[in-house]
């Protein structure tokens, strides 16, 4: 196994290479690609004003700079808490302890807006994980999940996204499961959705438990994933099945 | 035009085939020709005829481009061009797009008129399983044209439980 | 929530034709589903989108169930006099979006 995964994880694709032509040309136009209606509607709420509070804006001022590559670095663990925490958690605690307004709430329109929009900030940027020190005990936990055969079917995540990819599996195309387009606009949703919300379905699809969003197992599978995706390009808001 | 549709459309969900039936007789199918049920199944030939007014449409001139394998039924892109000079005398009055297995096969129906240039429309359509998608055309000298497609619809892998 | 992106060219010459795009946002909820509490959700989606250009209207784009979520749709026009595009949807219920492109004409 660790044989294996080190020379895979060099190879690994984004998942927009699996997409069928159409597809990836309608992720690619923004006259076609839905998802950045959420791009958008982040956009606004990033500058307006809460009734009491302040506008994110007031403190991150000029966020195509400011924020440019925040998304490159996260999950990553929070230095106060020492709690892992992806680019949601980042912005609820934003939302919770600085706007002092209530948590948007886990797959709200708005978290996703404000998600897509910032991490859309760092749109071609490449993917740049801390997967050491404070973190690495996360990553290792999430890597064991990865490897870990799982559900009914009995199957890990990486027998199917290292050792299946390529493979069709009913109408989709086994890709690596790198994740680093999310938020992003799913055909089958009909909407943007989370990363977190792609992995229960993963689970779901395997017979195995689904996770809650936000909850430390998917935070340290999605550390596992974003190390395994370094130096992908950030893609949000990507278009999938 | 389109608020007659949906209203016998609608009420197609609970029993297709008698209301169609009594749709038909309103619309004097009896005297229909033959050739327009060769082509597809009675049922969509029936679509077809009840948009058409019983005529039979010409199949030249339109141009249906759907993906013959569609990912997800959710979304599919399809683009209806007609060849028509689009001028006051000569032009698409309108494309209606029927999916005859959808509960709903009435999808959609676009209005142009000789300002447009062009008939020429693209659009994304839900499909609810694989089927022959079919594209009318009415021309302003009262005639018809159409064209189908037949789509395979296959499922997305892993459903959502989130 | 609604919204739109309209594209299309911002000048043309007479007699040219324009392509316009539209993209909208809109769940096209299509009814029927369990609301969860013995009721099915009600059928909510835009059922109509008309635009009007130079004193006509030059395109109507009557929708059912059979559009997809956020739809897409595309259609052409003569650029003929320097003027407001204006883009009108009707929803399920009653209430009505518009939108406003220029298109100056050369
Ligand atoms: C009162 C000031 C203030 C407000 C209001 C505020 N933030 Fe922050 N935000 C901060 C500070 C301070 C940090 C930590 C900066 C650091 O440690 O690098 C931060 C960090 C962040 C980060 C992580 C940046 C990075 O590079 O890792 C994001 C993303 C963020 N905020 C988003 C938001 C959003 C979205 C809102 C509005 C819902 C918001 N913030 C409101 C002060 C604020
Ligand atoms: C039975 C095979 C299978 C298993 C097991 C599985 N997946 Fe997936 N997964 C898929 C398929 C199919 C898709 C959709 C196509 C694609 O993007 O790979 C997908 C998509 C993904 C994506 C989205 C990739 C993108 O770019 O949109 C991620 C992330 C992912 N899976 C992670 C996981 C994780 C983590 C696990 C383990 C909990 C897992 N998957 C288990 C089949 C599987």
């Amino acid at each position: 196994m660790a044989l294996l995964a080190l020379p895979a994880a060099a190879q690994v694709k984004s998942g927009s290479e699996f997409l069928s032509p159409g597809m990836a040309r309608q992720q690619a136009d923004e006259t076609r690609n839905p998802g950045f209606f959420w791009v958008e509607q982040g956009e606004g709420l990033f500058s307006a004003r809460p009734p009491q509070g302040q506008a994110c804006i007031v403190c991150h001022a000029e966020p195509r700079q400011s924020l440019r590559g925040a998304a490159t670095r996260y999950p990553q663990v929070d230095a106060a808490s020492g709690k892992l925490l992806n680019l949601e958690g980042r912005i609820e605690q934003c939302r919770v302890e600085r706007q002092t307004q209530p948590a948007f709430g886990h797959e709200s329109a708005e978290l996703l807006a404000m998600t897509a929009y910032i991490a859309s900030l760092s749109r071609g940027l490449p993917m740049d994980v801390a997967t050491d020190g404070a973190a690495k005990p996360f990553y290792e936990a999430g890597k064991a999940f990865f490897e870990r055969r799982q559900g009914q079917l009995n199957l890990s995540c990486q027998q199917c996204h290292d050792g299946l990819v390529g493979q069709k599996l009913r109408g989709d195309t086994i890709s690596h499961g790198a994740g680093t387009g999310y938020p992003a606009y799913r055909l089958e949703w009909n909407s943007v959705g989370s990363l977190h919300r792609r992995l229960r379905a993963c689970s779901l699809g395997v017979r195995a438990t689904q996770f809650d969003f936000g909850s430390p197992e998917y935070l340290a599978l999605e550390l596992y994933l974003a190390g395994r995706a370094k130096d992908l390009p950030v893609e949000t808001p990507a278009i999938r099945r | 035009m389109s608020s007659s549709i949906s209203l016998r459309s609608r009420a197609i969900e609970p029993n297709r085939r008698a209301v169609l039936a009594g749709a038909a007789a309103g619309l004097a199918l009896a005297g229909l020709p033959a050739p327009a049920f060769a082509a597809g199944t009675p049922e969509l030939s029936e679509f077809v005829a009840r948009i058409t007014e019983g005529a039979v449409p010409l199949r030249e001139g339109v141009t249906l481009a759907i993906p013959p394998l569609v990912e997800n039924g959710n979304s599919v892109d399809v683009r209806v061009a007609v060849e028509s000079p689009m001028t006051e005398q000569n032009h698409v009055r309108w494309i209606h797009l029927i999916a005859d297995k959808n509960p709903f096969p009435d999808m959609a129906r676009l209005h142009l008129g000789p300002r447009a240039g062009r008939a020429e429309i693209s659009t994304t359509l839900r499909l609810a399983q694989s089927q022959r998608v079919t594209a009318v055309a009415a021309l302003s000298d009262g005639r018809f044209a159409m064209a189908e497609a037949d789509v395979v619809v296959t499922l997305s892998a892993c459903i959502d439980g989130g | 929530m609604f919204n739109a992106r309209i594209t299309m060219p911002a000048e043309a010459k007479a007699g040219e034709i324009v392509e316009i795009r539209v993209l909208t946002r809109h769940p096209m909820d299509r009814g029927g589903q369990s609301d969860g509490k013995g009721g099915t959700v009600p059928r909510k989606i835009l059922n109509r989108l008309t635009a009007t250009y130079a004193g006509d209207q030059i395109f109507r784009f009557d929708m059912h169930t059979g559009v997809a979520s956020n739809p897409f749709v595309s259609f052409t026009t003569r650029a003929v006099a320097t003027g407001d595009i204006v883009f009108e949807w009707r929803e399920d219920g009653g209430a009505t979006y518009t939108r406003t492109s220029r298109l100056t004409v050369t």
